[in-house]
């Protein structure tokens, strides 16, 4: 199987529905596997900021405003308008091919979001929820932690322990970011530990349901 | 006397036991032909994995096996090698371990998985993938290649890498990186502490993130960076004078620094949630 062939199959291998060849490319391509790590990174980041709440218009007129003061953005004037509008045609449809790309990255997670918000859907909202009850998304998690610890106490005993407290701490880091995030949605390094803690539990529960090692 | 008698008969014992232990060693030799941009897989549960440069166009594999409980699968197809420790029933950590030597052309990609290792790569142009759970990672003098280490625990220490992309994911273990630098060396830690000795050179985008590590960069005092460095509790420190510059977040003194050096030619960015920061100068003698 090809990269090529098997981006055509992304859909299918990021909802969890991979066959034989599929499984094959992924151990043998390091550009693939990282690839299919990355997006379920981010597809798990995207579950957890589901939830929040759009910054009003205000903040993205302020970005607007600063981007100006800064000189990273103008108005553009009639003359470049007019340049603008009669671009090549062939450039017009050069940009196609990574706008197809994206879109066909896109519509893979929205797909794997779709089958994860099935399940979140089944749980109660959190509102009704009593405050002393956490989050649907994180009984998810913790159940999902459980079944992963199980899995590698069963295969790899003496490891149990080990991924225990790494998966401890890398949910603490979840958690410090989620808040970090919370209390300030347009910092740019707080949006950062959150995706790198997501990156670590997708790279822990990769490491640890590698069919490959014991 | 009766002292002498027992130290005499540990030592015929331990002879003894070392032989048998030799004994049941098996050594296996494998030698594959290969084109241009070969790629070599090894997949070893338990023991240490070393690839060097060879000779173009070969690759030539010594394995050591500790027992018959553990037998090694290799396989070829074009110039894709793959060697696999298949661990037999009844092997452990003792008995599945397989000591791997490897050498490969100089322009190979290797990939290397272990739960113990250590893994070791060296002087290789090549890409460099390497996943460890508790391994000890060792790359030196790898140059032109992307370099991509994930690890639990087991501390991570590159040495001479330059030139290409570095991405590194360690969770509890250390990451020591000594004149490291390329167009993008990123490290991602959690409780492990980072070390940066270097020049971050190269106009790069080097990004030091911990939750909990400290972080600890050293550069010359001639460096050319953009630097960023904010931790959310922990303490903060530069040893360089900064042009100061604008940053999305408020400067905590303390908590915080953000500044250019030089033609601040590189990007530099250290986070950590709770670990300390401390920016370097380098002394010059």
């Amino acid at each position: 199987m090809t990269c090529q062939e098997f981006e055509r199959a992304l859909p299918d291998v990021i909802g969890g529905d991979r066959v034989f060849e599929q499984e094959q490319h992924l151990r043998s391509c390091p550009a693939c596997k990282s690839l299919v790590s990355d997006l379920n990174a981010i597809s798990q980041q995207a579950r957890s900021l589901q939830d929040c709440e759009e910054p009003s218009p205000r903040v993205w007129n302020s970005i607007e405003i600063a981007l100006r003061q800064e000189g990273l953005i103008r108005q553009l004037s009639p003359r470049e308008l007019a340049k603008v509008h009669t671009f090549p045609s062939r450039w017009r449809s050069a940009w196609l091919l990574p706008v197809a790309a994206a879109l066909l990255v896109a519509a893979g997670i929205v797909q794997y979001e779709r089958g994860s918000s099935q399940r979140i859907a089944q749980r109660p909202p959190a509102a009704t929820l009593p405050p002393s009850q956490p989050p649907a998304i994180e009984v998810a998690n913790a159940a999902d932690d459980q079944r992963l610890l199980q899995a590698v106490g069963e295969r790899a005993p003496a490891m149990k322990a080990a991924y225990e407290a790494n998966l401890e701490n890398v949910n603490s880091y979840i958690r410090d970011a989620e808040e970090s995030v919370k209390n300030n949605p347009n910092d740019e390094e707080a949006q950062q530990y959150l995706s790198n803690a997501y990156e670590q539990r997708a790279m822990l529960y990769e490491m640890a349901l590698d069919r490959t090692l014991p | 006397m009766l002292s002498r008698q027992r130290a005499a008969n540990l030592v015929v014992v331990m002879v003894l036991a070392g032989v048998v232990l030799a004994a049941a060693e098996t050594r296996k030799d494998y030698r594959f032909k290969v084109g241009r941009h070969a790629n070599i897989s090894i997949l070893n549960q338990y023991g240490p994995v070393s690839v060097k440069a060879g000779a173009r166009k070969q690759v030539i594999v010594t394995a050591i096996l500790h027992s018959d409980k553990v037998e090694v699968d290799q396989g070829q197809s074009g110039s894709r090698v793959t060697l696999l420790s298949h661990l037999l029933p009844g092997a452990d950590e003792t008995t599945g371990q397989v000591e791997y030597e490897v050498l490969v052309p100089a322009d190979a990609s290797v990939t290397l998985h272990s739960m113990t290792g250590p893994l070791h790569v060296e002087k290789l142009h090549g890409d460099v993938i390497l996943e460890g759970n508790t391994a000890n990672v060792d790359v030196r003098d790898v140059s032109d290649g992307h370099v991509h280490v994930k690890t639990l625990n087991g501390p991570v220490t590159l040495t001479n890498v330059v030139d290409g992309h570095v991405e590194i994911t360690s969770l509890s273990g250390d990451v020591v990186l000594n004149a490291v630098s390329g167009p993008l060396v990123e490290v991602n830690s959690n409780s492990g502490k980072i070390n940066y000795d270097g020049d971050f050179g190269g106009e790069g985008e080097y990004s030091l993130t911990s939750h909990t590590g400290d972080i600890e960069a050293t550069a010359p005092g001639d460096a050319s960076i953009d630097v960023t460095a904010r931790s959310e509790q922990g303490k903060v420190v530069s040893d360089f004078s900064l042009q100061p510059k604008h940053t999305s977040f408020p400067i905590r003194a303390g908590s915080a620094f953000a500044g250019t050096v030089g033609k601040a030619a590189s990007s530099v960015r250290l986070l950590s949630f709770s670990g300390k920061i401390h920016l370097k100068k380098r002394q010059t003698n």
